[in-house]
């Protein structure tokens, strides 16, 4: 069973002329228990709206998306928001602490709500990610990499299924990057899928999986993958791949391209 | 809903309006002001009301009633007293003689109101002396007939040329009635030399009593025959009262104004801050805070603003009326220290967390409602 799964996702917005954008072209993608895929590809080429689909902050347009097996595709808000809390786990490129709140009880947000309190364990997360020290400090008093440290606690605290991180080490040097990514293998190593929307090529080598995201449509290892277990779909896995070979990297949609994916 | 729903919002509010304290504090000054406004004005009109009731006293219990000059009835018979009697029931009813005449005293003189009353201590009250249960001779003196001819008890009064001893001075009343016992004499009925009375005056001892026997007049003694004028005070007095209630609540509507004002405050500062910690609300809904405790945490803050503003506020008020007190000798302490200005200093207490939780309702809906993909974009 993968910790997620999406079955020929696509997502339109609504674009400022006739034709809508198209920002996930009939993606397959999955990431099982464990396992770090790293998603890379230009800028506007669907990563973030990838990253959204996935962590149930947006709905596709069509297809379905399962959850630890579960079909979450059509939830309502008060849903998402209950599933988020219970499977996902967030880590944003601008770390997204709260400043009034401490390292602890920034880690203990998602549960701060709830009957119960959960500082404990993000006491022995924080402690984990080697931040014993600095449980009282707020944001403002912590380093790049501590406060990234802090997030990836937070998006531990309901021991999700799966951890979304979006450009993790974009603000941080090599260095504190390298730490960073090393704290997500000891974090896949709990059985926790990691999918990682990036730019940095440090990323992809601490991945066991990189796909690449071109104008919506999903290539690279994933669907090589694929094509290799599924035998005798050469032809299959080359469609997937022609899209993206069309347009080019980095290329604006085609307007003519959206209108045949779509159907 | 339990309230330890609350306290992490509380708790976390408390520390988002300790981040821009300045902010905070402007808001909560509004809130104060508005709040000081609605209650100083509050009791100011309420002072007023029972300022002006003390003053009315109990001339809405008297019921005046007098011969129907319209239907040819010169004088009220003691045939019409007994039916005036029949009808009201319980209340007192005093027939008055009424004349007028020049009041002598050993060295000023003045013009007064004489009246002849069979049974005054039913109406009247004696500061010095006693009424007479029946009133056989002598004169009976009003506070200021008495005050200006410089007579007490046991002196010697000239009325119209007749020499009468003082038995009694009544009691000052201070008050507006249309039989201003203040500024008359009272003699036996038997110094009267008339067919009938000038005027029956009904007693009652509320001034629901009062309509009572002025309706029943009305409705007996006046059934075949207009024979009695009714003045009947307790309409007066009710058109008083109406008075001062629509004063008070014009001056509530002024400090409403300033309220409304803070209210707008504390909707520009919410909608800012909300604004400005677009991201973090889209971060608290993205890991899974739900939409209704980011509801909370905001209207929490609104709320607490209102709360602090309005409890300032209060103290402010209550500063500021007793400084009032102290500084104006003609106020009457115990009109201010009546239990019904409480009621005001609560009134605008609650209207204070009110105005902060409505203005701050929007803002936080709003803030709670966005998606949080929209918000996280930068």
């Amino acid at each position: 069973m993968y910790s997620v799964e999406l079955g020929g996702v696509t997502k339109r917005y609504p674009g400022g002329g006739r034709d809508p954008v198209v920002a996930l072209d009939d993606i397959d993608f999955a990431a099982e228990p464990g396992e770090f895929v790293a998603v890379v590809g230009p800028s506007g080429s669907g990563k973030s709206t990838l990253l959204n689909v996935l962590g149930l902050l947006d709905d596709p347009t069509s297809g379905r998306r399962l959850l630890s097996g579960t079909d979450v595709t059509a939830l309502s808000v008060a849903e998402r928001t209950a599933a988020r809390k219970e499977s996902i786990g967030f880590v944003f490129q601008d770390f997204h602490l709260l400043p009034t709140l401490t390292a602890v009880e920034n880690v203990a947000l998602p549960t701060a709500f709830d009957p119960g309190d959960e500082s404990d364990r993000a006491v022995d997360l924080l402690d984990r990610f080697g931040l014993g020290d600095r449980l009282a400090h707020e944001p403002a008093e912590l380093s790049g990499g501590q406060k990234q440290r802090v997030a990836i606690a937070r998006s531990l605290i309901n021991e999700p299924a799966v951890l979304l991180a979006d450009e993790p080490t974009g603000n941080l040097d090599t260095d504190t990057g390298e730490s960073i990514l090393a704290e997500f293998e000891r974090v896949k190593a709990e059985g926790v899928a990691v999918v990682a929307v990036t730019h940095d090529p440090l990323v992809e080598r601490y991945a066991d999986r990189v796909v690449e995201l071109t104008d919506g449509v999903l290539a690279g290892s994933a669907a090589e993958r694929r094509s290799m277990a599924d035998e005798g779909t050469v032809a299959g896995a080359g469609e997937m791949m022609a899209p993206g070979e069309m347009t080019g990297p980095g290329g604006m949609i085609d307007p003519e391209q959206t209108t045949g994916g779509s159907e | 809903m339990s309230l330890t729903a609350w306290r992490p919002a509380v708790a976390m509010a408390a520390r988002n309006l300790r981040r821009n304290r300045v902010r905070t504090v402007l808001a909560v000054l509004g809130v104060c002001i508005g709040v000081l406004a609605v209650a100083s004005l509050g009791i100011l009109g309420n002072v007023l009301a029972l300022g002006a009731d003390d003053a009315i006293g109990d001339v809405g219990t008297q019921v005046v009633l007098s011969p129907n000059a319209d239907a040819g009835v010169e004088a009220l018979s003691e045939n019409d007293v007994d039916s005036i009697r029949r009808a009201v029931g319980e209340p007192a009813v005093v027939p008055l003689y009424t004349d007028n005449a020049i009041v002598e005293g050993t060295t000023d003189r003045s013009f007064a109101t004489v009246y002849g009353v069979e049974r005054p201590a039913l109406a009247f009250e004696a500061a010095e002396g006693q009424l007479p249960d029946r009133h056989r001779g002598g004169a009976i003196v009003g506070a200021n007939v008495a005050d200006e001819l410089g007579v007490g008890v046991g002196d010697t009064v000239d009325v119209a040329g007749t020499q009468v001893r003082v038995v009694a001075v009544l009691v000052g009343t201070e008050t507006f009635s249309p039989v201003a016992p203040d500024d008359a004499v009272f003699l036996p009925t038997s110094a009267f030399d008339a067919d009938g009375y000038d005027q029956v005056l009904i007693v009652a001892d509320s001034g629901a009593a009062a309509g009572a026997a002025a309706t029943a007049v009305r409705e007996r003694v006046n059934a075949r025959q207009e024979r009695v004028d009714v003045f009947e005070l307790g309409a007066i007095v009710d058109e008083i009262e109406g008075f001062f209630d629509l004063l008070g609540t014009f001056l509530l509507g002024l400090g409403g104004i300033s309220l409304v004002v803070a209210g707008v405050s504390i909707l520009n500062v919410m909608l800012m801050s909300t604004v400005e910690r677009r991201e973090e609300i889209g971060v608290m809904r993205a890991v899974g805070v739900t939409r209704r405790d980011v509801l909370r945490v905001l209207l929490a803050e609104a709320g607490l603003i209102g709360a602090l503003g309005a409890a300032v506020g209060t103290l402010l008020t209550v500063v500021v009326v007793a400084a009032v007190v102290v500084a104006t000798p003609a106020v009457d302490a115990g009109l201010v220290l009546d239990p019904t200005n409480g009621y005001y200093l609560l009134l605008a207490l609650g209207f204070g967390v009110g105005v902060g939780l409505l203005s701050g309702a929007y803002p936080a809906w709003k803030a709670a409602n966005e998606r949080p993909v929209e918000a996280l974009r930068s």
